[in-house]
């Protein structure tokens, strides 16, 4: 079943996946065009950075816009016929909910992939001024992770019942909500951890999408 | 043969289905041996109820215009020439008494109806 | 199991205005039934709450012998759904169509798919949101009967679609039928199609059922006197007279309820003559059925 599932998606979303690649390997290149050039021309570490820092501001775009578009193919096909076909199928709603919601998953999978890859060759072609290391995977993670967040709340929105979009936005919200108060009342309270661990703080999911995005840093 | 079927006759279907049989066979169109269509062509094709055309082939079963033949179909049987000119001969006395109901409803008289019939016979004749 | 499909005392309620009040439904297993009546009369409401899409308020609704919706996703393994909108992802081809659903039930025909295919005379490589509208009907049939069902339901499968497309799908359904013996639950407003083939019919009316007979009680209901020299008074009348016309000076028409043979000595103790008694096909019989049952002294008929 899933196989059939994940043909036909990606035969609707095809060109944002191509894309998506495509762009999530040019961003992090594209981002090092200044560094690349011959060590006489070497830029400041200040300089490079707010270089770094502006294109950086792309990742989360890029994020965002790519789990706008799987999600909303995801549930396209579907959606026409207010779900009657669908939900004329002999398996559990939430089983067929999960096929959507994993074959979109995998869909996404070529756009972090490029964007780890551009980042992987973008390190290993610039040269950095000292002081100044670079964090491909790092990187290339926390995009991951926001991509796959951004499809989780669109895929939810998009799935027809408000109720659901519903509950799902309120758990996030609630989420964060809980954070920031936590944080402000100076409460040592820590709901993403194992996220923490592996890139730099900053407080629940969505502010993934937040912060600076850096390939190079200090 | 079965081509014109009309649900909205007074006649049941099945009804229908058996009558045009009885002709055929009355008419010598079907010759004892000759097999009738199979029950789910026949339904498919005039887009009736199985269960119709399986009504129809029992009665005519019935009456012995044909046979059954378990996994083989249904085969008209050899039906003396008496039965067959009777057959004939109570197509005739329907088709009658459905033109008197009609020139009836209609306003004409019988003897009305007698000199038309003279005229289309001689018509026809000459 | 005696129904495929039984309701028994089923309210449902849409918002403030539709609702479908104590409805009690039952389809004979291998039965065709035919699911009459006007728009808006909850007949889509009823086929999304027998496929479990929709949760009543109150009732039961049994389907090949299981309770709807707890198991629909077991159920609907055996039931081939026609909707009334062919909306399918358009970027399949017909084949791929083909093989997604086929994905999903067991008891998949693949061979005689391929048959059906031909039969329907479509291309299995043109893309499905390019095909005609007769084309796209086809391949909702092909879905239905390629899954073997138990029990089909059609939503006005041929609804807009030409006569030659009309005939081809229904001869299709025949055929499978005829091999499997299965029950189709059929609604439809092109009447004079159901007649043929249905044996059981339904009507529905403002979220209620008026009426569930066979076929020929249905359709020997109600008939047309022609009467000759009719007499003025019909109250002492051994059945219901429901409409009278005159057809110029002698005779006149006369819509009547209840009728059985022997009651023409009714006319000739008032001197009057009876020409001929008609049957009503069913849509005058539909017709009048509803025109009775919406007047205040119209009762359910069954």
């Amino acid at each position: 079943m899933f196989r059939v599932v994940l043909y036909g998606q990606w035969k609707w979303s095809r060109i944002v996946v191509i894309l998506g690649s495509v762009a999530g390997f040019a961003l992090p290149i594209l981002s090092v065009q200044g560094a690349t050039s011959d060590p006489q021309r070497a830029m400041k570490a200040g300089e490079l950075l707010s270089v770094i820092r502006s294109w950086g501001v792309l990742y989360p775009v890029l994020a965002a816009a790519i789990g706008l578009l799987i999600a909303i193919a995801t549930w396209t096909p579907d959606h026409r016929g207010r779900h009657v076909l669908a939900l004329s199928l002999p398996l559990p709603r939430w089983r067929y909910v999960l096929l959507r919601f994993t074959a979109g998953l995998v869909l996404l999978v070529p756009t972090m992939l490029g964007v780890l890859a551009g980042a992987l060759l973008a390190s290993a072609t610039a040269t950095l001024p000292p002081g100044l290391e670079t964090y491909p995977v790092a990187l290339a993670i926390r995009f991951a992770l926001a991509l796959a967040v951004a499809y989780a709340v669109f895929f939810a929105i998009s799935a027809g019942t408000t109720r659901t979009a519903g509950i799902i936005l309120g758990l996030i919200g609630t989420v964060i909500v809980v954070q920031v108060v936590a944080s402000t009342a100076g409460i040592e309270l820590d709901l993403t951890s194992p996220v923490q661990a592996v890139v730099m703080n900053w407080p629940g999911p969505l502010a993934i999408f937040t912060g600076r995005w850096m390939l190079i840093d200090v | 043969m079965f081509d014109q079927i009309d649900p909205r006759s007074p006649t049941p279907l099945y009804a229908q289905i058996a009558s045009r049989v009885r002709v055929a066979v009355a008419a010598g169109a079907l010759r004892p041996g000759d097999a009738l269509p199979s029950v789910r062509h026949l339904a498919s094709r005039l887009r009736v109820n199985p269960a119709t055309v399986v009504q129809a082939y029992r009665e005519l079963e019935t009456e012995g215009f044909v046979e059954l033949r378990q996994g083989a179909g249904t085969f008209v049987r050899e039906v003396r020439a008496e039965r067959r000119a009777g057959e004939r001969a109570h197509q005739a006395a329907t088709l009658v008494r459905r033109m008197i109901a009609e020139a009836g409803r209609l306003g004409v008289s019988v003897e009305e109806l007698h000199s038309a019939i003279a005229d289309e016979m001689g018509a026809k004749a000459s | 199991m005696s129904n495929a499909v039984e309701i028994r005392e089923l309210h449902y309620r849409a918002g403030k205005s539709f609702a479908i009040e104590d409805l009690d439904l039952s389809v004979p297993t291998g039965s065709i039934y035919g699911f009459l009546g006007p728009n808006g009369s909850g007949k889509t409401t009823t086929i999304r709450l027998i496929l479990g899409l929709l949760r009543p308020r109150s009732g039961t609704i049994r389907v090949l012998g299981e309770p709807m919706p707890l198991r629909a996703p077991a159920v609907l393994g055996r039931v081939g759904f026609v909707p009334e909108q062919p909306h399918l992802d358009p970027t399949l081809t017909v084949c791929e169509t083909l093989r997604f659903r086929e994905a999903f039930y067991p008891t998949w025909d693949g061979d005689w798919a391929g048959r059906l295919l031909q039969t329907f005379d479509l291309d299995p490589h043109h893309p499905f949101g390019k095909l005609s509208k007769g084309q796209k009907g086809k391949v909702m049939m092909l879905l239905a009967l390629a899954q073997r069902p138990d029990l089909l339901v059609l939503d006005e499968p041929t609804d807009g679609l030409d006569p030659v497309v009309r005939r081809d799908m229904l001869a299709a359904l025949i055929d499978y039928v005829s091999q499997h013996g299965a029950t189709v639950f059929i609604s439809s407003h092109l009447v004079h199609e159901l007649e043929r083939m249905c044996d059981w019919i339904g009507v529905m009316d403002n979220g209620r059922l008026v009426s569930e007979l066979p076929m020929e009680r249905f359709k020997n209901g109600i008939k047309r006197l022609l009467v000759s020299a009719a007499p003025a008074e019909t109250e002492s009348a051994p059945f219901s007279v429901l409409a009278r016309d005159r057809n110029g000076a002698a005779t006149e028409t006369w819509l009547v309820r209840g009728w059985e043979p022997g009651m023409s000595t009714w006319f000739d103790a008032r001197d009057a003559s009876l020409q001929s008694v008609i049957d009503l096909d069913l849509e005058d019989g539909f017709v009048e059925l509803l025109r009775t049952f919406r007047t205040p002294h119209g009762k359910e008929v069954r």
